[in-house]
């Protein structure tokens, strides 16, 4: 199993030191840190834009989806000394 | 594959926008920019062998390979297309994404791709050329890099007339933009950084789209109330139901009947694109180890059944839940229909819908999701097309000698002619429009024979050189032949060719499809038993029966690939009989 793991980590080539899904992790991460603040004002202080259900406040849930997804692909394969290419 | 829609909603010439970005809109497109950048110029240290230019190495694994197999394929248009697709022509327009892809993605996996990876070529005119000589392999490559980079102009000209209509920019802006951004990367980073910023595309085309179904199956009330106001809104249950219209042309509004779909479809049109475009198969030629190769396109299959989530469900929705301000339903029209009681075309579902549950923020993601997609797709073109170029048109014909450093430079310099070449077929077609259904004609011109020739090639040892060269010209040449036949020949002719005087033009290009591959087999047949067959030791490594397929290394069953595509199809044959 942790062959497994350690070869889904490889990223981006030789020698590199960040994987493909390190990338995946922080631009949703940067995303949800948008989105979570924007969406929490916007249902708090009454700003929903006039959509669709917006009484369901999907800004808000979406971005901090997001942000649990990015966050933890971040972490998982965020870059560790002396492991190039592995994290 | 799913390629027909493209042109219908490259078509969406209007002059009005549907909406504009705020300011956190704005900020999620740049960040989008921001990494696309910093990913080309990160990349660029580790790439300096051709191996590593066009090939990515070879170090890619499963999952990566298999997610930017599937992802090079997901383009906005096809979002945009195929759900006005669902709108029009109801679940239908599902078949494309699972008969019409999932057996060939599998057959690839599992039959094809242990040639293509041991034979080590680095693309598919170069199997050809391994396996039927430098002829078979010109015809193949100049066709391939031709279609590719007229292909990728008409893309960009019609992804920016959609963020015209959209969001009422600037057509030569956004092609641009686009264009210089996608060269910038690819030209840095080859292969490797495309694949990269597929896999985020897929990413972000979920994140983007997937709040659209999921608000819209919340709003109509579930699968089964949706089913209901449909049936109510069209007036027939014929729009949920995928198989049981088509026992007759007439019964269902695509014009098509079973046999279309099964075999044209399903076999010849959906295996020659997912087993021999070099763009989607050079992806799962970057993966680094032979159980890996097999297992990206199982991995990519799966992947793939689920896209009808976020493509057709929303045409669906539509269907249900779009409303005119005086409460009644809001009837979407074709493109030359469009006026001042129906405002809004069939194409523009997508958007439609987006706008309707997304407000900032949100709105600013589904958009980033199809300037990803098209950024994407523009890349897969140029990425696929400097392979070919440098490989087997440059590499092969003009100078065959160089050193590996020249090559890479080629294929850095190709990225960026061809990104040039794609610019000003742009212009082009923005020019002249019809250029591009000729484009997408000459397009399916190609595939279907071609798969042919690869199929014969990889399980049919008697195939000769000669078989192969004057298989895949004949074939195709009767494809043009038919094409123009049902162009300018009349209701009569395309009678003849799809088989009814019901059929409809997706119809013709199916059972068009069909018979260039029966003639590209049948004179690759006859012409293999007439001229002299090629000793078995020059087969080696490229023909069933003449190779011993190396050990893929799976030590248990979850590790095998076979396993998984079992499941995937067996999962494929449920989803069908729950759709039926």
């Amino acid at each position: 199993m942790r062959v497994e793991v350690l070869e889904m980590a490889e990223g981006t080539g030789r020698g590199e030191a960040l994987s493909i899904w390190f990338f995946v992790g922080v631009l949703t991460l940067l995303y949800g840190v948008v989105l979570l603040p924007y969406g929490a004002w916007a249902w708090f202080t009454h700003h929903e834009a006039p959509t669709v259900l917006n009484n369901l406040h999907p800004t808000f849930w979406w971005g901090l989806l997001l942000t649990v997804f990015g966050g933890f692909y971040t972490l998982r394969f965020r870059p560790r000394k002396g492991s190039s290419n592995k994290a | 594959m799913n390629q027909s829609p493209i042109g219908a909603v490259a078509a969406l010439l209007l002059t009005r926008q549907l909406t504009t970005l705020s300011p956190i809109d704005i900020l999620i497109l740049v960040l989008y920019f921001v990494v696309v950048i910093f990913i080309g110029f990160y990349v660029k240290g580790s790439v300096n062998t051709s191996e590593e230019f066009f090939l990515a190495g070879r170090e890619m694994t499963a999952w990566i390979a298999g997610l930017s197999f599937v992802s090079a394929n997901l383009g906005s248009l096809e979002l945009m297309g195929w759900a006005g697709a669902a709108y029009q022509y109801g679940i239908l327009a599902t078949h494309w994404y699972w008969i019409g892809a999932i057996p060939a993605m599998l057959f690839l996996g599992i039959v094809m791709m242990p040639f293509y990876y041991i034979s080590k070529t680095h693309s598919v005119p170069g199997y050809l050329q391994l396996r039927f000589g430098e002829g078979a392999r010109g015809l193949s490559a100049v066709s391939f890099g031709l279609m590719t980079i007229l292909m990728s102009g008409v893309n960009m000209y019609a992804m920016a007339l959609v963020m015209k209509v959209i969001l009422g920019w600037n057509i030569s802006f956004s092609i641009w933009v686009g264009a210089i951004t996608v060269a910038i990367y690819v030209m840095l980073g080859g292969l490797r950084s495309a694949i990269i910023n597929e896999v985020l595309q897929f990413v972000l085309i979920w994140a983007g789209a997937a709040l659209i179904p999921i608000l819209g199956l919340v709003e109509a009330g579930g699968w089964t109330n949706l089913k209901a106001q449909i049936a109510k809104n069209v007036g027939s249950t014929d729009y949920t139901h995928m198989w049981t219209t088509l026992g007759h042309f007439k019964d269902n509004p695509m014009g098509v009947h079973w046999t279309g779909i099964v075999f044209g479809l399903g076999f010849v049109v959906s295996f020659g694109y997912w087993t021999t475009d070099f763009l989607v198969v050079q992806r799962v030629l970057s993966a680094n180890n032979l159980r890996a190769a097999k297992m990206a396109p199982v991995i990519g299959a799966a992947f793939k059944m689920a896209v009808p989530f976020i493509v057709i469900v929303p045409g669906l929705l539509a269907l249900a839940v779009l409303k005119n301000p005086d409460g009644s339903v809001l009837h979407l029209v074709g493109e030359n229909m469009v006026n001042a009681q129906h405002p809004y075309s069939y194409n523009e579902v997508l958007p439609l819908m987006l706008i309707r549950y997304c407000g900032p923020g949100l709105l600013g993601l589904g958009i980033t999701a199809l300037v990803a997609g098209f950024m994407s797709g523009m890349a897969g073109n140029v990425s696929a097309f400097s392979t070919v170029w440098t490989y087997d048109i440059y590499g092969a014909f003009f100078n065959k000698k160089a050193s590996d450093k020249h090559y890479v430079a080629m294929g850095r310099w190709s990225t960026v002619i061809g990104m040039l070449v794609s610019i000003a077929t742009a212009y082009l077609v923005a020019n002249a429009a019809s250029i591009m259904d000729y484009v997408q004609a000459l397009f399916s011109f190609f595939i279907a024979p071609l798969f042919g020739t690869v199929v014969l090639g990889m399980l049919w040892k008697r195939a000769t050189k000669a078989g192969g060269f004057w298989g895949l010209l004949l074939g195709t040449a009767s494809s043009i032949g038919m094409w123009i036949y049902t162009t300018y020949g009349g209701a009569a002719a395309l009678a003849r060719i799809a088989l009814s005087s019901d059929a409809r033009p997706m119809a013709e290009t199916l059972y068009r499809a069909l018979w260039s591959w029966i003639i590209c087999v049948g004179v690759t047949v006859v012409v293999s038993f007439m001229t002299k067959p090629t000793p078995e030791a020059e087969l080696a490594g490229l023909v069933y029966g003449a190779t011993i397929i190396p050990d893929d290394g799976a030590t248990s069953l979850f590790q095998k690939p076979i396993f998984w595509a079992i499941i995937v199809i067996i999962v494929f044959f449920i989803l069908n009989i729950v759709f039926f």
